[in-house]
Order: C-alpha cells, then sequence, then structure tokens
C-alpha cells in the first residue's frame, strides 16, 4: 500500500511540475483513526502529503463537480465510475480531468472494526492483508483485513478504474463470485408488515444530517428537494414520515446512477445501513436493464433516457 | 382486512386514463365514491413525491394511471 | 310557483304539477308501482296514497295525480298513511305472491304472509302497459272484462297485427307480468325481433334512438326511423317529452345538399364479408363467430365487457381456432380470389389478447394457408405469438366445421404438414373473414363513372395511387385495395395531398378573420374566482345536490362569485358567463362540469371572449366522474363534488396568464434524397405552391427505381419513372441539389437551416420543413453461391437484364427463385414485403419470353398481399412451380458445370428433390440506408433495424415525433412504388398543413427551465421524446437548460425527472399538483 502512497506523490508531482494539471486531488492522513481526509495538491511540496491505505473512502468525484481548471485526480474503481457519471451528466469535462487510476483492494469499514476491539481506536495500521489497531489503553489486536471491509467492498466487482489516463500499479483480479444483492434479496422475501419494520428501524437513528447527501457524489443540485421550500416537498422536522420521505427520494434520485461506492455510509455518523435503498434500485436496474453506473460515457442511465423503441418487457 | 374504504388518491394521464375514467362514466358503470382524481398531463408528469405527499396527506392508496 | 307544506318543509312547484314530482324533486320518497313520468298518472296502485290537509280536515289523496295548490299540506309517511300502504300491499302480495317487487315491498312493510287466500296472479292492474301502448298510437292491449275478472288482454284475446312488438308494455311492466315472449305468443301476429347493435356485430342490442358508438362523431344520439315508433304510429314521442333542450324534432327531413367543390375524395371504406353464405362453415352455429364478433368480445367496452367466453353458455373456452382466408384467397366459393391482406395479423392479434385475457391455458390454433405478415414490425409480433405467447399455427385450410352432436364443441378436421390426418374439437371457431366492397358502392362507382378492378376495388395506377380513372376524383383507403390501418392513413393524407394538388390555387381564398377582444392585464390582481356548477340537466343536477354545492363553494377561499347552469354550454349561458367575468372583473375560473376533455375548449373560448388569459381556468368533472358514476349515491357524490371544487379552486388560484409565443413559419420545404418517394413529395409540395429543396447525394435522380423492370400491376417503372424526373426537372418551385450531402442542420419546426455540401461547395438552406425519404439498399447475399457465377443473381440483376432486353433469356431452359435470401430470420427479423410478387413477376416474364421454361420458385410463405394475389394464381396457372422450403432446412445451391444444383425438402413429397437449372434469382432484402448522422441531425429515432420510427406507428405513419419533421418511402420500411408513392404523398400533405400557416402558436402549457436552479445534468435533453430541452450556448445561462416552445408537447416527463426541480410545468405545475393534493385532506 505504500508503494502507491509513493507512486501517487510521484505522479502528482510529475503531473504539476510539468503543468499538466493545476491540482491534483487525493487523500491524506485524517486527525481522527481510519478517517483519511480529500487533499487539494497545488504544488509539488503540497503533493507530499498526499497518501493511500485502507481508509481512503471517500469519493474524490465529489471535488470535481462544476471544476473548470485542469484536474488530476485519483481514483479507485468506484470513484471513477463516478468521474464518467459526472462526465456523462456534464459536471465535469473529459478533457479537464487527468485520472490516476489505483487499482483497490477494498476500504475498512469504520463502523464495524470499533465494535470488535476494546477501547477507542488511536491508531490502525497495515502491512498487507493484516490490520492492526491499537486502542487507547494500549491494546494491540490484528485483523485479517478480509474480515473488516466495508460491505461494499467485499461484494466490489469493479476495484480497478474503469477510466484513467494513468494507472499506478497492475489491475487487480477482479472478485467474480461476489453476491452484491444478497440483502436485497433478503429483504425482497420479507412481507409488507416486514419490510416497513425493518425499514423503520433502519432509519430510527437518523438525524437528518444530510452527511449521506452530502459525500454523494451524485448529489450536486444547486437545491436540493429538502430545501425546497415553494411548495414545500419534505418536512423540515425529525416527523418518521419526513425523515423517510427524504431517505426514499434520496435513493430514488440515486437510481441508475449509483455506484455503491459506500462513501454515504461511511460518512453517516450514526451507523445507517443507507445502502439498503439504493442497493434495491441498482439491482432493479442491473435485472431490467442490464445496467450498472458509470461504466460507459457513452449513453446515459436507464430511467434517464427515453427511446420510442423501448422493449419495456417488464410492464404487463 | 377491515371493512373500512380506503381513501384512494388517483393521478389520471389526460390521454388515456382520464378518458377511461370518463368513459366509465358514459357507460354509467358505477364505483365507491372514496377517490379523487388529479388530471395529469401525462404518466410523465407523475413525480414520486406527488405519491408521497397524498400519502402523508392521508390517502391510503395512490393509483397512478397511464 | 305554488307554495305548499311537504312533512313540515316549505316546498315549491310549477303550476300544473303533481304532488308526486314535487317530492320526487325535494327528494321525498313516495311509493308507487304504477307512475312513470312518460305517461299522464292514473293513481291505479294506491301505493302513493298521502295524507291531506286543507285547512279543515285531512283526507288520502293519491300523490301521483292529484295536482298540487297553493298553502296545502302534506303528510307522507304519517302512522295511518303507512297503515293504508300495508293493507294495499298485503292485498298485491295475496294476489301476486311470487312477484320480486311485491316481495320486496312486503319485506319492507314487514309482512310476512298475507291475510288473505293467496292466488297465482303476477299482475297488479297498474296499466302502465295499457298506457303506454296507446301513448305508443298503438292501442293494442286494453283492460277487459270486469271486476274480478279485469285483465289485460287484446280484444276479444286474438292476436293482432296492430301490436307491433315494440315492448315498451314489458319495459314498463313492474312485475315482469308482460315479457317479449308472451308478446310474441300472444300479442302479435308479426314476428318482432330485437334491434341488434350494429357497433357490436349483433351481440348485442340497441334502441331505436342510440349513439351508434362511443368514438361517433358528432357523439349525439340519432334517431332510427326504421324502428321508431313514432314513425310506424304518430305516437310516442317520448324523447321530445323528456329532452329538456328541445333538441328532438321528428318533423325533420332529408335534404339535398350541393357543393360546388374542385375535388373529391371517396373513402367509402369496405364491409366485412358475411361467412353465412358458406354453410360448410356452419356459422349459424353460436359458437362459430366471426373474427368482428371476436374483436367486440375481446373488447373492454364490448358485450362481455372483454370476458372471453363462447356464445352458447357463456362459458370461457379453453380451445379457440382461428381459420383463415373466409371470404378471400377464394374463386370457388365466393369469388373473392384477392387476399384480404389484413386478416393474417388481426387473427395473430385476437389469439394474443385472447391469451392475455384468458392465460396460458387458453389453446389458441390460427389455421392458414401462408402466413401474411409483411407490415412493419408484424414479422417480429407473429415470431413471438409463436415463441412468447405460444399460439399454434398450423398450415392448414379447413374444410368443414362439424358441431359435434350433444356437446357445444366443434369439430375440425385436417392434415398436418407430415400428412397425418387429425380431428381435433374447439370450443370456439372464429371465422377470419375478409373484406369485400359492397354492392352500393359498385353502384355509385359506375354512377359517378369510376373504373373499378376485377375485385371491385378502385382502380388506381402504381404511379398516382390515389387517384381514380376519372380526374379530380381520388380514393384512399380499402376501397382502393384490402389494407390496414397504416396504410389507410397513409392513404387517406396522400388522397387530401392529391386533392389539393389541383386546386392549389384556390388556398386561402374562402378564410375568414375571426374578432379579438383584447386581453385584461390581471398581473398584480388579488385572485378573484368565480365558479360555475352546471346541472347539466339532471345529469349532475339528479344525484349531485348542486345548490349545496354552490353554497359550499361561496366559502372557499378567493372565491368571489358562485352560480349554477342547467347547461354550461349552451351559447346563452356562455355568452351569460362572458358577461359576468366581465362584468364583476374576475381573474380566474372554475367551471364544475362534464369534462375537459371534451368541453375545456369551449369554456376557454368563453373567457377569451371575457377578455380574460384562458388558462386562468380550471374545469372539474363532476358528471363523467362523479354523478354518472354514483348515482345511488347521491350524498357521498354530493360531498365529492364539493372536495373537486374545493381542489379546482386550489389550483386555479396559482395559475398565472399564459403566453402562447408565436413562431413565423418558413415556407420552403426541404426533401432528402432523390428516389421515387423523393421526387413523388418533392412534386406533391410543389404542386401544391410550396418552395422545394430537393437533395440527393448521387449525381442522378431515381434511386432505386432506376434497377425496376416492371410494376406488379405490369407498367414499365422505367417509362413512368423518366416522366417522373422529367417533371420534378422542369418543375418551378423545385430546386434540384445532385451531390448534395448534408453538413449540419439547426433549428427546429418551421426554422431549420440546413447546411448543405454541394460538389463540396458549401451552402445554406432556410426551411420550415424536411421530408426525409433516404430509401433502402438490397442486400448483397453471401449465401447461395452468389459470387461464384454470372448465372446467380440477385432480384435487382435479373431486372437489369429485363430492362436491357438481354439476348438469351428467352433461351433458358431452368430458372429458379429463392426467397427470403436475409429477409425473415435472425438479425433481420422482418418481410421485406416485395420479393414475393417481384419474383413472380419475374417468373412470369421468363415464361413470357420462353412459355417452355421451367421455373421454380422456392419460398416460406408467399406474401402477394391484396390484388397482388392474382399474379400467385396467374403464375400457377401458367405453370411456374412453388416449392416451399423452411428456415431450418434451406436449400442447398452448388455450382455445377452443366448447371446450378439446388436441393431442396419437397413439402409434399417430404424428401429432398435436387434442380438443375441455368438461372438461379435470390430475392435478397431490403436493408435501410440507415443515415445515422441525419437521425441526430433531426433528432428522429431509428428501430434495431435500421428503419425510421414514425410518430404514430398507426396513427402518424409519415411523419416524426419531432415537429416539422416527415418520412416517407422505404426508409420507413420496404415497400412497393404505389405504396412509397401514397406515402410520399402522406409526408407532403403532413407537411403541408404546417407549411400553409404563416406563423404557429406554441401552447401555453409548456415546461420552462429556471437556470438558476439547474445542475446542467442533461436528464431533461435526455429524456425528452420532442427534443425540446437542449443547453443554452450563450448568454448569462450558458450551459444550462432551455426549452424550446415551439417543440415542447407539456407532458411533464422532464419536470418529473429534474431532480433539483429546475423545471416547472406551466398550467400543471409543481406547486398546482400539490395544492390539490394538500386539498385532498377534507376529501374523502
Amino acid at each position: 500500500m505504500t508503494s502507491y502512497t509513493d507512486k501517487i506523490q510521484e505522479a502528482a508531482k510529475r503531473l504539476l511540475e510539468e503543468g499538466k494539471v493545476d491540482m491534483v486531488i487525493g487523500y491524506r492522513k485524517g486527525s481522527v483513526p481510519m478517517m483519511n481526509q480529500p487533499h487539494y495538491a497545488k504544488s509539488a511540496g503540497e503533493a507530499e502529503a498526499l497518501i493511500w491505505d485502507s481508509h481512503c473512502g471517500l469519493n474524490l468525484a465529489n471535488y470535481l463537480t462544476d471544476r473548470e481548471d485542469k484536474v488530476g485526480i485519483v481514483a479507485k474503481g468506484c470513484d471513477s465510475r463516478n468521474i464518467v457519471n459526472h462526465i456523462v451528466e456534464n459536471k465535469i469535462k473529459r478533457e479537464k480531468v487527468y485520472i490516476i487510476g489505483v487499482p483497490c483492494t477494498g476500504m475498512v469499514d469504520r463502523h464495524k472494526l470499533p465494535k470488535m476491539v476494546d477501547g477507542e481506536i488511536s491508531d490502525v495500521e497495515e502491512d498487507g492483508d493484516t490490520i492492526t489497531v491499537k486502542t487507547v489503553n494500549g491494546d494491540t489486536k490484528n485483523f485479517n483485513k478480509a474480515d473488516v471491509l466495508q460491505q461494499n467492498c467485499a461484494d466490489c466487482s469493479h476495484r480497478n478504474p474503469v477510466i484513467y489516463d494513468e494507472m499506478i500499479a497492475e489491475p487487480v483480479e477482479e472478485q467474480t463470485d461476489t453476491d452484491m444483492f444478497a440483502s436485497v434479496r433478503e429483504i425482497e422475501a420479507m412481507s409488507p408488515e416486514e419490510k416497513w419494520d425493518y425499514f423503520d428501524d433502519l432509519i430510527s437513528t437518523c438525524i437528518r444530517c444530510y452527511a449521506c447527501r452530502n459525500a454523494c457524489p451524485l448529489c450536486y443540485c444547486p437545491v436540493c428537494f429538502v430545501d425546497e421550500s415553494d411548495p414545500q416537498w419534505v418536512g423540515k422536522s425529525q416527523d418518521p414520515i419526513d425523515v423517510r420521505t427524504f431517505h426514499w427520494l434520496r435513493a430514488y434520485h440515486c437510481a441508475g446512477r449509483c455506484t455503491d461506492c459506500g462513501a454515504c455510509e461511511r460518512v453517516c455518523p450514526m451507523g445507517i445501513k443507507i445502502r439498503e435503498f439504493t442497493k434495491k434500485l441498482n439491482k432493479d436496474c442491473y435485472e431490467l436493464y442490464g445496467w450498472e453506473a458509470g461504466l460507459t460515457a457513452e449513453e446515459r442511465p436507464p430511467l434517464d433516457t427515453y427511446r420510442p423503441n423501448d422493449p419495456e418487457d417488464f410492464i404487463k | 382486512m377491515s371493512d373500512r374504504e380506503p381513501k384512494i388518491l388517483s393521478f389520471l394521464c389526460n390521454w388515456c386514463s382520464y378518458g377511461a375514467a370518463d368513459l366509465a362514466g358514459v357507460s354509467r358503470m358505477e364505483y365507491p365514491t372514496n377517490i379523487r382524481v388529479i388530471r395529469i398531463p401525462c404518466t410523465g408528469r407523475m413525480s414520486a413525491k406527488f405519491i408521497l405527499a397524498g400519502l402523508r396527506q392521508g390517502a391510503d392508496a395512490v393509483w397512478v394511471s397511464g | 310557483m305554488i307554495t305548499f307544506k311537504l312533512n313540515g318543509q316549505t316546498v315549491q312547484g310549477e303550476e300544473g304539477q303533481y304532488l308526486l314530482q314535487v317530492a320526487e324533486n325535494y327528494g321525498v320518497y313516495i311509493p308507487t308501482l304504477c307512475n312513470h313520468k312518460a305517461l299522464e298518472p292514473a293513481g291505479m296502485c294506491r301505493l302513493c296514497t298521502v295524507e291531506l290537509f286543507d285547512g279543515r280536515r285531512t283526507k288520502f289523496v293519491t300523490a301521483c295525480n292529484y295536482p298540487i295548490w297553493e298553502g296545502m299540506e302534506v303528510q307522507t309517511d304519517t302512522e295511518l298513511v303507512h297503515e293504508g300502504r300495508k293493507l294495499i300491499v298485503e292485498m298485491l302480495l295475496a294476489r301476486c305472491p311470487d312477484v320480486p317487487v311485491i316481495q320486496e315491498l312486503a319485506k319492507k312493510y314487514g309482512i310476512e304472509k298475507p291475510r288473505f287466500e293467496t292466488e297465482d296472479n303476477t299482475c297488479i292492474l297498474c296499466g302502465l302497459c295499457t298506457r303506454v301502448c296507446e301513448k305508443m298510437g298503438n292501442s293494442a292491449i286494453t283492460l277487459t272484462s270486469r271486476g274480478l275478472d279485469l285483465k289485460v288482454d287484446t280484444p276479444f284475446h286474438l292476436q293482432t297485427d296492430i301490436c307491433q312488438g315494440c315492448g315498451a308494455c314489458a319495459f314498463l311492466c313492474p312485475t315482469g307480468h308482460i315479457t317479449l315472449d308472451k308478446i310474441n305468443e300472444l300479442i302479435t301476429t308479426r314476428q318482432p325481433e330485437k334491434i341488434k347493435s350494429e357497433y357490436d356485430v349483433g351481440l348485442k342490442g340497441r334502441k331505436p334512438i342510440y349513439v351508434p358508438y362511443p368514438q361517433a362523431v358528432p357523439n349525439t344520439p340519432a334517431i332510427d326511423r326504421d324502428v321508431c315508433m313514432h314513425f310506424k304510429t304518430g305516437g310516442c314521442q317520448i324523447c321530445a317529452d323528456i329532452c329538456p333542450v328541445n333538441a328532438i324534432d321528428h318533423t325533420m327531413e332529408d335534404e339535398t345538399v350541393e357543393l360546388n367543390v374542385g375535388s373529391v375524395i371517396l373513402a367509402p371504406g369496405f364491409q366485412p364479408y358475411d361467412p353465412s353464405k358458406l354453410d360448410f362453415y356452419n356459422y349459424n352455429h353460436p359458437n362459430v363467430i366471426t373474427s368482428m364478433e371476436m374483436e367486440r368480445m375481446l373488447s373492454a367496452s364490448g358485450p362481455t365487457g372483454g370476458h372471453l367466453v363462447r356464445l352458447s353458455d357463456h362459458q370461457e373456452p379453453k380451445k379457440i381456432a382461428w381459420l383463415q382466408c373466409v371470404g378471400s384467397r377464394d374463386m370457388n366459393r365466393c369469388n373473392n380470389a384477392y387476399c384480404s391482406s389484413v386478416c393474417c395479423m388481426y387473427a395473430i392479434k385476437e389469439a394474443v389478447i385472447a391469451k392475455e385475457h384468458a392465460g396460458d391455458d387458453l389453446d389458441c390454433s390460427i389455421f392458414f394457408m401462408d402466413m401474411r405478415t409483411p407490415g412493419k414490425d408484424f414479422e417480429k409480433f407473429y415470431e413471438d405469438a409463436k415463441t412468447k405467447s405460444g399460439v399454434n399455427f398450423v398450415r392448414s385450410r379447413i374444410h368443414t366445421i362439424n358441431p359435434v352432436a350433444d356437446t357445444d364443441e366443434l369439430e375440425l378436421r385436417y392434415v398436418t404438414e407430415n400428412g397425418e390426418p387429425v380431428t381435433d374439437r374447439f370450443d370456439l371457431v372464429v371465422l377470419s373473414i375478409g373484406l369485400e366492397i359492397a354492392p352500393e358502392l359498385i353502384e355509385l362507382s359506375q354512377k359517378l363513372g369510376i373504373e373499378l378492378t376485377p375485385g371491385n376495388f378502385c382502380d388506381t395506377k402504381t404511379f398516382s395511387p390515389v387517384s381514380t380513372s376519372k380526374e379530380g376524383i381520388f380514393a384512399c383507403g380499402a376501397f382502393q385495395g384490402p389494407k390496414d390501418i397504416p396504410q389507410s392513413v397513409i392513404d387517406s393524407s396522400a388522397a387530401a395531398a392529391a386533392a389539393a394538388e389541383v386546386i392549389a390555387k384556390a388556398r386561402n381564398t374562402r378564410t375568414k378573420e375571426k374578432e379579438v377582444v383584447p386581453e385584461r392585464n390581471i398581473i398584480g390582481e388579488r385572485p378573484k374566482i368565480g365558479v360555475f356548477v352546471c346541472r347539466c340537466g339532471i345529469n349532475i343536477a339528479g344525484v349531485v345536490d348542486v345548490p349545496a354545492v354552490v353554497e359550499y363553494a361561496k366559502g372557499l377561499p378567493y372565491v368571489d362569485f358562485v352560480d349554477e347552469n342547467l347547461f354550461s354550454c349552451s351559447q346563452d349561458t356562455q355568452d351569460n358567463m362572458s358577461a359576468i367575468i366581465a362584468e364583476k372583473e374576475l381573474n380566474r375560473i372554475v367551471v364544475a362540469a362534464c369534462t375537459p376533455k371534451t368541453h375545456e375548449p369551449l369554456f376557454q373560448e368563453t373567457l377569451i371572449n371575457a377578455g380574460l388569459n384562458k388558462y386562468l381556468f380550471e374545469m372539474t368533472n363532476i358528471r363523467n366522474q362523479d354523478s354518472w358514476v354514483h348515482k345511488n349515491n347521491p350524498e357521498l357524490a354530493t360531498e365529492k363534488a364539493k372536495d373537486l371544487v374545493r381542489m379546482a379552486v386550489a389550483k386555479v388560484a396559482r395559475m398565472q396568464p399564459l403566453e402562447e409565443s408565436e413562431l413565423p413559419i418558413n415556407h420552403t420545404a426541404m426533401v432528402v434524397g432523390g428516389g421515387i418517394s423523393g421526387m413523388a413529395a418533392a412534386k406533391s409540395l410543389a404542386d401544391q405552391g410550396f418552395e422545394t429543396h430537393l437533395i440527393e447525394k448521387s449525381d442522378h435522380l431515381g434511386g432505386q427505381g432506376v434497377n425496376l423492370y416492371h410494376t406488379a400491376k405490369g407498367e414499365s417503372v422505367s417509362e413512368n419513372l423518366d416522366k417522373l424526373i422529367e417533371s420534378v426537372r422542369q418543375h418551378d418551385l423545385i430546386h434540384l441539389h445532385l451531390n448534395t450531402e448534408i453538413q449540419n442542420v439547426d433549428g427546429f419546426v418551421g426554422n431549420f437551416q440546413t447546411t448543405l455540401s454541394e460538389n463540396g461547395k458549401e451552402e445554406q438552406l432556410e426551411h420550415g420543413a424536411a421530408v426525409l425519404a433516404t430509401g433502402a439498399v438490397p442486400y448483397i447475399p453471401t449465401e447461395y453461391g452468389y459470387g461464384e457465377d454470372p448465372r446467380i443473381l440477385t432480384s435487382l440483376e435479373l431486372d437489369k437484364k429485363f430492362n436491357e432486353n438481354e439476348a438469351g433469356l428467352e433461351k433458358i431452359n431452368d430458372a429458379a427463385f429463392i426467397q427470403c435470401v436475409g429477409s425473415r430470420e435472425p438479425g433481420r427479423m422482418y418481410c421485406s414485403r416485395v420479393c414475393c410478387t417481384h419474383s413472380i413477376e419475374n417468373a412470369l416474364e421468363l415464361k413470357r419470353r420462353n412459355p417452355e421454361m421451367n421455373v421454380y420458385i422456392l419460398y416460406r410463405d408467399i406474401r402477394t398481399y391484396g390484388e397482388k394475389e392474382y399474379l400467385y394464381k396467374q403464375a400457377r396457372q401458367e405453370g411456374v412451380i412453388f416449392i416451399r422450403y423452411s428456415l431450418d432446412d434451406k436449400p442447398q445451391v452448388e455450382v455445377k458445370k452443366d448447371g446450378i444444383s439446388i436441393t431442396v425438402t419437397d413439402h409434399i413429397l417430404n424428401r429432398p428433390i435436387e434442380l438443375s437449372v441455368d438461372l438461379l434469382t435470390l430475392a435478397t432484402a431490403i436493408i435501410p440506408s440507415a443515415d445515422e448522422k441525419l437521425a441526430n441531425f433531426f433528432k428522429v429515432p431509428m428501430n434495431e433495424d435500421g428503419f425510421f420510427i414514425e410518430r404514430h406507428a398507426k396513427l402518424g405513419p409519415a411523419e416524426f415525433a419531432t415537429d416539422g419533421v416527415y418520412l416517407c418511402g422505404m426508409a420507413h420500411y420496404p415497400k412497393p412504388i404505389d405504396e412509397s408513392i401514397a406515402q410520399a404523398k402522406a409526408a407532403a400533405s403532413r407537411a403541408v398543413t404546417l407549411l400553409s400557416q404563416d406563423s404557429i402558436h406554441s401552447s401555453g402549457t409548456i415546461a420552462e427551465v429556471d437556470p438558476t436552479k439547474c445542475a446542467s445534468c442533461g436528464v431533461c435533453v435526455s429524456v425528452c421524446p420532442y427534443s425540446a430541452p437542449s443547453f443554452a450556448e450563450e448568454g448569462r445561462f450558458a450551459g444550462k437548460a432551455q426549452i424550446n416552445p415551439a417543440l415542447c408537447k407539456g407532458c411533464g416527463l422532464c419536470v418529473a425527472s429534474c431532480r433539483s426541480g429546475a423545471i416547472h410545468l406551466k398550467g400543471f405545475d409543481t406547486d398546482q399538483i400539490m395544492s390539490q393534493i394538500f386539498e385532498m385532506d377534507e376529501a374523502i
């Protein structure tokens, strides 16, 4: 992993020095364990703060929105798919972005890990597939990385960038035997009452902080529907109806566009499994239209298109 | 199921279902009164927000047809 | 007005009204058995007895025939009244213990068993029958005898021809004593029949006064003089008495109207073939029906409500058979030698729908000779019917339908393709009847001096497909030949173009300008809403309490004025409404009446006449969707009406005056493609007076037509084509651009700017409309040894030899054609439509050149639709040998020294045979030019095969969904010359509807972008079927979406798709729909 860091820094410095880009967006170490921050490197010097490890879960495509300067960006599989989305949706021009592709082996679940150790985590280190957690009490515990991955990373089938200008390493092997939609199928099998209870329970702790929305590269509207006041779509309160409305509509806005990068879940201060909403729509898009978001800039998502010859086989 | 009649809010496409609802009248069919129709220019106009607003407003069911 | 008290309530009635009528108006229930509003009351049953106080004493009177008077006091339900009625009911029950109406009344009055001796009568002697019989002008029945023997009968108990069998007595009889059967047996000597609904093909009855079918234009009732009693006896006229607007006038006579016209279009249609002449089909059996009857049965508005049943016992059928070619392709039994063109497709459609209705268990079999699905997307439908829907297709012509004794089933015997005889039973057999020309139409044609074809269709020439043999008279639709809806629609537009071409100079010579009332500016005014609630005679007021709705509306926010109208749509009411709107300075209007689908434009006109913007209006439907469907629930219907009015008021308050932007129209047209279609379109446009630019990429005109030899009608293509080319070249209004490609297209309907590159030189062209006629090319085969030997040709190459009159053709001894080369197979699942006819025509040409030649045609289905069937027959007569092959067992071709060897499995012998021929012609597929660049320029779609997709497969076949762009010819689908020219004229006709206007107005209800909220994500640009949204290229909001009002259809798809809520749909804006939702709260 540290070799990635060196290579990212090297690429960033080269691009900045050659004047190919005005800035490189990547990750730097955060002030809290497991929470790397986005980093804007505008000079070779600033590029030295760039790092890569298993805590780069933020989706950097979010920081490309409407940028007019020439930007280099560090992109793992999911980030690259969101960059594709951004290109399709006119949020960035392809020629304005230089993509430093990073083959990814998954990010550590920052909600899961604290529950696996006693005491507050003071530091997390990694060496190959081993994740070493230190707590404030001075305890040290080792984990196999595969056991502490974010669920979306464990299920990921697009670990390598789908679009890039250079790769900092050879592509990693893609996982082929994963089941992205296992949990969706479980929910689909429930009765309507069970589903209702399941989702009510799921979002019962939501504090409507909108961190999930802010972390999501898909959410870039000048005025979000939750902030709309004429007419008011969604109440501002903690009323369960308003909370539900927010989550449902947010998910619908991501239909056919969500790359399952997990940024929303990662940033949720309450640890809500927000992906349960978007995943169902991802599954529908996959099964009805054979569509996975962000794999091609040639086509718009199925729900964004009108075609007179749409077979509409599933409409009865 | 209880005997309670559900309140139904319906959004009908001007070009087909709204016309069909008119035709039901012309044919003197009968149906329960607990339905309110909002005419929309096309079901393409239908936003998920309308459905949620209808449910929030107390409708037991929202029917979109077009 | 007379005022009196009814159950203590002060009520009013008109002078001369009876007590019962007034009580009914006020919703006070008084029971009666002998009263009907169409007849004078007689006080026979005494059930309506009420208590009357005349100021001094009380007495009992019958409400039905007691005239009201000032100051009287009436009680309808006192103890005494109740007791009296109970006694009457008890006596009626004793007389008629088995009559349901009486039983029900008895139950209501708590009578279990009458105390009197019971009889077994069913007549209560109410006299409704005798009174209505008199009213009908017959008086065939009367009350005879006296006292205990009193009964309804004819004089002397003899059957009489005075009774017309109208059935009015049975209709009014409250007890069911008189029935239609009894009328036939005991009363009339005539043999009356039920009036059959023509629309439901006799599966249902209808009244003498009726609306022919729900979509009839005009949608008003008509009286059938042949069966109306008034026209037989001079009596009845109940309809005229009841009509509240006095619309019925029985004295109207047919009048002769003379019109001076420049052209005439004949569109008289066809009649379905009547299979009752063919006794071996046993059409009189209830379970043998025609396809027309099947259509009605499958229709949700049909006689069985869309429920599929067999007619013998109304049970759901388990097995259905369709028999094709009943009344078509049959010289021996019905003299209709032609193919009716449409039956194969409709039979497949019916089978698929039947399975959709009844589920997969339903067994559907179609018995056919050749499956003819040569239309656009038809072959795919046929394939899906086979593979997805599981419809059985059996190649066999059934001779006889045998009813199976003691069952309702029908037996069919046939031989399978393997030669096995099969006997099978079906619950229902559908005869796929053909189309034919009615005898009176043949007579009319003779009168007009129009020539007909052997099949009695209107005779037309290939290069003038809608012109009859008489100048100035044009024909379209099935009168010109059996055809389906798209082709009929194409024909009709083409006939309109042809009719306009000859009278183009007269355009706009008889138009009148309309006076316009200046529009009042209401910006800044507080909403002042006027609400008009319509009674619609009794249609609404009979159920909904209109005064209560009016009262309720007065209390709604911003409502300034409320009134009710008897008929809001009547001219005087309209004038009155306009006056009120102007006088009260109302600035928003709600009309609660019937449906906006029919009446919104009328009321908007009322607003315009009052100087109000027509979009400050909302109509709410308290008739079709309220009073008519809740007639047994007046209270809740009234509540619903209040809710609907409240929702409409909430919405209308948020309405703004909307502008209909005016767009000037450039009167020039551009036609892309210099083939037959393109030239025909250009010529029609120019003949109609419009300057036209014809763009052709090659250096010559004629397209694929230059390769063709003869038409199916035997006309020389080159002669006619030369004439067409010459007329195009000579035309003053046609500008020819050869060697020209289109570089770019900007603009939209009425205002296109196209960049041409003519001989490499760039040129700008401004035009209002574009017709795309980019045609198609022949498939170059890789199969059947093509290219290996000069004796293996494509159809066009053979035509070339004919055209050049190549020597040696007549010396050929053996020739073969292979059909469907590249068509009707995976990857190109469509029929190329022309090849069967083409090959047969060429086979006959070979026979003409050498009658001794052996000619073989290897085919899958012969698709000589319409009167092209005669060619097929002629070919067989002249000895052309037809050998059928199947897709999974294609012929094998081998080039040998002494000839071309073809091995094919013969379908009769069921074994391979080998042919050795000197000439092999491959009937190759037709492939669209599929110019994607052009499609992108005009933003028009193509299907997966590369053919352009028209606006509507049936109703918009010569135009695109994108306004101002039209299509014709083989770019749409493979088609012969006559159909190409018809579509070219159709496209021209559609274009002229646009080009003939100086400007068009966009609708006011269109979408608009708020650029400050736009995220530029492009969903709107992508989802719009009409290409209305685009990104602004310059200005403050460059990069943001904008919507072209000229292209927007106001569907709202972009509005709902816009995640950031940046798009507004004027007239159906989000806040307006939300206000309706919010006002629903109190509702229900």
